[in-house]
């Protein structure tokens, strides 16, 4: 027994001296629970992913106002108002989640309500984000919900809506004198009925969903979904929104293998003999960023003629796809340089190298939509190369991106690489005797 | 050939070479004994141009550097540790080290067969370094030292882990590489291994110079008497001497001598003499 208490009192004290092992078995779960949480417990300020959208009022009636300022107190949105053009713009870039858009007549919709008419809305949603394209419907006609239960509480609006609709039927000859007649006593009925009811209640409350039996196919929204991409010649494929996934995936398994091959050259004493050859370390540690850059464009570009040919993916421009992979390739060079430097053994690299990469596929929608994080950890993604990988391949592929566009994100990408690849070579050569 | 003037390195509050200054000649083989932690590796990577002084100068050949790349042309090295891909063929190694030599085209081939030839692995060039033996991984690791033909070689402790056979074909390495004029830097433990095959030796402790001669040199002024070993018949008599001839004489016309030995001093003597039996590390 006390060969087993020895025996197992060893491997503790070994484990608490492997720092690599130890973040495994106690930080690393804690990362991954507290970003987990934070996403399903809608922790931080702005709740669990406010969805980011642009309203566009064209109607400016009464009616659109108070829809609008529903939507902007509520929690569940985080709106913009602007013009159609930019609100289009906006999802385009990938900058809002979708566009609602309150189009003229919205009042008049909202008002003939009793005419079977629906409340019009037009969405246009980012096409990467379809999961957020039916909870933004979802939420759209809950709010349309509670805007036509504001309409039967206000009696005023009621005897308008019924004193319309008897004018309508009034009006109209194809129907004949008998219904007429009754119909038109009906809406008198109403009318009568509502200018005796209290300023508000009268009728059920729209969230029991009551008073909306036996409406059948009835919708009280009616919400176009737009497409808000430019026009194209073939139709999409949903691989053109998994392939920059699938690209990021392999820019990081590149950047880890080769972070890792960079510290066996120390550990395994071939960088003594590189380092005693007729070349300076800049030479060294650019073959091996070279090497790094080629086997991730090759990597890149045969993933591409996968998508291309197995999956039908075309690019909106090649030009700016090639821009955007040259781009991320660079960025993930230069983390193979600042994994490298991260230990000094290859387990020490290859973990922590990983738990890093993980980290930045988490935050940057590598892992979760982003549109399921908190605002704070949306905020956060700005920070990952993940994400801006992740936008420059579908700015070309899918987006639309133009060349201007394409310079945010490219050059966040050449920015982290160039800063990253030179920290890790000074940290590389000040470790390097 | 290599001269080191006045080298001083330290890192942080420890001196690892204080003041060395050394000259080691063309076509000798040079050896570097000293105790762990002496300062021979922080030297060796000195002169090979892995480290920059803080104090002093290295000077190759006519006076370069070794910090300048290009001088490091003039200079072989075969590291302790096997500096070898083991994914690698040893074919495929010693082409990979030559074009970093700057070697190219026939040139490289020729030399690649010629290195392969001189550590006898023509015949396992093709397979993967991972499958060859300890021994053969030494002598690749030695040729690839050698892949461009340089007048300087920095052997550092090559014999470390190999069995007698691989020991032996590098001494004949080695031997031959003198043969053929070059300089040889050796670093060892085996004293026996320096005694076979250096010319020079010098011993450093705490990162100076203790003393520089050839071994018998050092042995003559380090090693101390020999000791003179006697059978007496009923007893084993032990005579330190510096005239053992005197000595046996005198016991021999005393009707003493049975029998006798003579241990002279060798250099590992010399070696403790200078540094102390006390434990390094």
């Amino acid at each position: 027994m006390r060969s087993i208490v020895a025996l197992a009192g060893k491997d503790i004290r070994l484990l608490q001296r492997d720092r690599v092992g130890f973040f495994f078995v106690f930080f690393f779960p804690l990362i991954y629970s507290i970003f987990f949480g934070a996403i399903f417990s809608g922790a931080g300020e702005g709740g669990m992913g406010a969805v980011k959208i642009a309203l566009v009022d064209e109607d400016e009636s009464g009616a659109s106002r108070e829809f609008g300022r529903l939507l902007e107190e509520s929690t569940a949105f985080n709106v913009t108002r602007s013009g159609r053009a930019e609100a289009t713009d906006m999802v385009r870039r990938g900058d809002q989640s979708a566009y609602v858009i309150l189009p003229k007549g919205f009042q008049e919709s909202v008002d003939r309500i009793f005419q079977a008419e629906s409340i019009r809305i037009a969405v246009g949603v980012d096409p990467g984000r379809k999961a957020e394209s039916a909870m933004i419907q979802g939420l759209l006609t809950q709010y349309a919900f509670r805007t036509l239960q504001d309409t039967l509480t206000d009696r005023l609006s009621m005897r308008r809506q019924a004193q319309s609709a008897r004018e309508m039927i009034e009006a109209d000859d194809e129907i004949d004198a008998v219904t007429k007649t009754l119909l038109v006593r009906f809406m008198k009925e109403i009318d009568f009925l509502m200018a005796g009811l209290p300023e508000s209640g009268g009728a059920q409350s729209a969230e029991s969903g009551g008073d909306l039996a036996g409406f059948g196919d009835w919708s009280p929204v009616d919400i176009d979904v737009e497409s808000v991409l430019k026009e194209r010649i073939q139709p999409r494929s949903s691989y053109e929104i998994t392939m920059p996934q699938a690209f990021v995936w392999l820019l990081l398994g590149c950047s880890a293998a080769f972070g890792v091959s960079l510290v066996m050259e120390r550990t395994r004493g071939t960088l003594i003999r590189l380092k005693s050859a007729p070349i300076t370390l800049a030479h060294i540690l650019a073959g091996k960023a070279l090497a790094c850059f080629l086997t991730t464009l090759g990597g890149l570009a045969i993933l591409f003629a996968i998508f291309r040919l197995g999956f039908s993916v075309r690019p909106d421009s090649y030009p700016l796809l090639l821009l955007a992979l040259i781009s991320a390739a660079v960025a993930f060079v230069g983390i193979m340089m600042l994994i490298s430097v991260m230990g000094k053994t290859e387990a020490s690299v290859g973990g922590i190298g990983w738990a890093f990469l993980l980290l930045m596929a988490m935050t940057g929608g590598g892992m979760i939509p982003l549109m399921f994080m908190p605002d704070w950890m949306e905020t956060v993604s700005h920070f990952s190369f993940v994400k801006w990988s992740v936008l420059a391949v579908e700015g070309a592929v899918w987006r639309g991106f133009s060349l201007a566009e394409m310079l945010l994100p490219c050059g966040i990408l050449l920015g982290i690489g160039l800063i990253s690849f030179l920290v890790g070579v000074r940290v590389f050569k000040a470790t390097a005797d | 050939m290599l001269k080191l003037n006045g080298i001083y390195k330290a890192f942080g509050s420890t001196k690892a070479v204080d003041g060395l200054t050394l000259e080691i000649h063309e076509g000798e083989v040079f050896g570097l004994l000293g105790p762990n932690g002496a300062g021979k590796t922080t030297t060796v990577n000195i002169a090979m141009g892995l480290l920059a002084p803080d104090e002093g100068t290295v000077e190759i050949g006519d006076g370069r550097s070794p910090l300048d790349a290009a001088c490091r042309a003039l200079i072989g090295v075969a590291p302790q540790a096997l500096a070898l891909y083991e994914e690698l063929t040893g074919r495929e190694n010693l082409t990979f080290f030559g074009r970093l030599q700057g070697l190219g085209g026939r040139d490289l081939k020729s030399r690649v067969g010629s290195a392969l030839d001189f550590v006898d692995l023509e015949e396992r060039a093709g397979d993967l370094v991972k499958k060859y033996s300890g021994g053969m991984k030494r002598r690749l690791n030695l040729a690839c030292g050698l892949i461009h033909d340089p007048p300087l070689i920095l052997l550092d402790e090559p014999t470390a882990g190999v069995d007698p056979q691989s020991r032996n074909a590098l001494y004949d390495n080695i031997k031959a590489l003198r043969a053929e004029g070059r300089t040889i830097i050796y670093t060892t433990h085996y004293m026996e291994e320096a005694q076979k095959l250096c010319d020079r030796v010098g011993i450093i402790d705490l990162g100076r110079l203790m003393a520089l001669d050839s071994v018998e040199g050092l042995i003559n002024s380090h090693g101390g008497a020999s000791v003179l070993v006697v059978d007496c018949g009923d007893e084993e008599e032990r005579i330190e001497t510096d005239d053992p001839v005197a000595d046996l004489t005198r016991l021999e016309s005393a009707g003493r001598l049975k029998s006798f030995r003579l241990d002279r001093p060798d250099l590992e003597q010399v070696f403790l003499n200078l540094t102390g039996r006390k434990l390094r590390d």
